[in-house]
């Protein structure tokens, strides 16, 4: 999806306020899930409803990554409050609440949910999301694979 | 394809199979998330109809791939953004939570699964995708779960598939 994002937005803080806790002491892992992606992470610290990851562990969990300016991704910046950031760690749930994503977790598995902003290249543009998947022998296709044709996609299912 | 994580019916808001969506050389969507049939039948099921209407969304598809741009099928922006609406904070929440499922199924955890493919079904209860799903988990039930819940419906089982080309589009 990242690909799909044309214009250059920078977001203005919200008026909401991210709730986050100071980073905890304790170390563990857990495995997020966030958009097609599944990342095991051996170092996160859990802190109540709240998940710190390291900086440097979030592009690949969602691709982001923390410059000056916010949290960014391809070119679209997300303004971050400080208290998002402690150290080397990050507030995965607490920017979450702040771009209005959802999440829910389990046993050390946090599922994220669609960053709302990120689909305005859909919903404003119509520029259709990427996504990958395996083919039948196991390779991975793309949806932008597929870019200057026309592309019918049809799903269906075996039960 | 596999799509063993439903990836597409998360990204395009597919709520059932089959749907489809119809893409253009720019990667521009033409036509959002509908029925995707291939042949014209009406279904009978205790009493209500299932409607499938593939015969018109085949000679749909060819007119776009023949004409393209000019087909009357191609939407416009307007009636673009009436079709596909963003999802609401329990859409976004159930999406989470299927997936979470989905993990625990694929790890063996099936009493997590569960947990979380119902809560997906609470939180959006028009999606058959989850329901289906998690049905098929459960084989000898999974009919009588399907009839129980299609009887209750007070609307088309599958969504309205509007591909009039005598209507602005």
């Amino acid at each position: 999806m990242a690909n799909h994002i044309h214009r250059r937005e920078f977001l203005l803080a919200s008026a909401g306020t991210a709730v986050a806790l100071a980073a905890p002491s304790t170390t563990a892992a857990a495995t997020v899930l966030y958009s097609d992606n599944s990342v095991k992470l051996d170092k996160v610290r859990p802190a109540g409803t709240d998940l710190w990851v390291r900086s440097a562990d979030l592009p690949r969990i969602n691709q982001f990554e923390l410059k000056p300016q916010g949290a960014c991704r391809a070119d679209m910046c997300i303004p971050i409050p400080k208290a998002l950031k402690n150290g080397e760690w990050f507030n995965l749930t607490g920017f979450s609440r702040k771009v209005g994503q959802s999440f829910i977790s389990d046993s050390g598995v946090w599922s994220f949910g669609e960053i709302p902003v990120m689909r305005g290249s859909f919903y404003e543009s119509r520029i259709a999301p990427d996504f990958a998947v395996p083919d039948r022998k196991g390779k991975i296709v793309h949806l932008s694979d597929f870019r200057g044709k026309k592309v019918l996609v049809v799903t269906w299912a075996s039960w | 394809m596999i799509d063993a994580q439903h990836a597409v019916s998360s990204a395009y808001q597919f709520v059932n199979v089959p749907m489809g969506i119809w893409i253009d050389e720019r990667g521009r969507v033409v036509r959002p998330a509908e029925p995707a049939w291939t042949e014209g039948r009406t279904d009978k099921f205790g009493g209500k109809a299932i409607v499938i209407e593939g015969d018109k969304y085949v000679a749909a598809l060819h007119d776009w791939v023949k004409n393209g741009e000019h087909s009357p099928y191609m939407l416009s922006d307007e009636e673009f953004a009436r079709r596909v609406k963003p999802r609401s904070a329990a859409e976004m929440e159930a999406d989470a939570s299927f997936k979470l499922g989905v993990w625990f199924h694929d790890n063996g955890n099936n009493e997590l699964a569960a947990k979380y493919f119902e809560h997906a079904q609470q939180l959006n209860p028009d999606d058959w995708n989850y329901h289906r799903q998690e049905w098929s988990f459960t084989p000898q039930e999974a009919g009588k779960k399907w009839m129980d819940k299609f009887q209750k419906l007070d609307k088309p089982y599958y969504p309205t598939l509007e591909i009039d080309p005598n209507k602005k589009q």
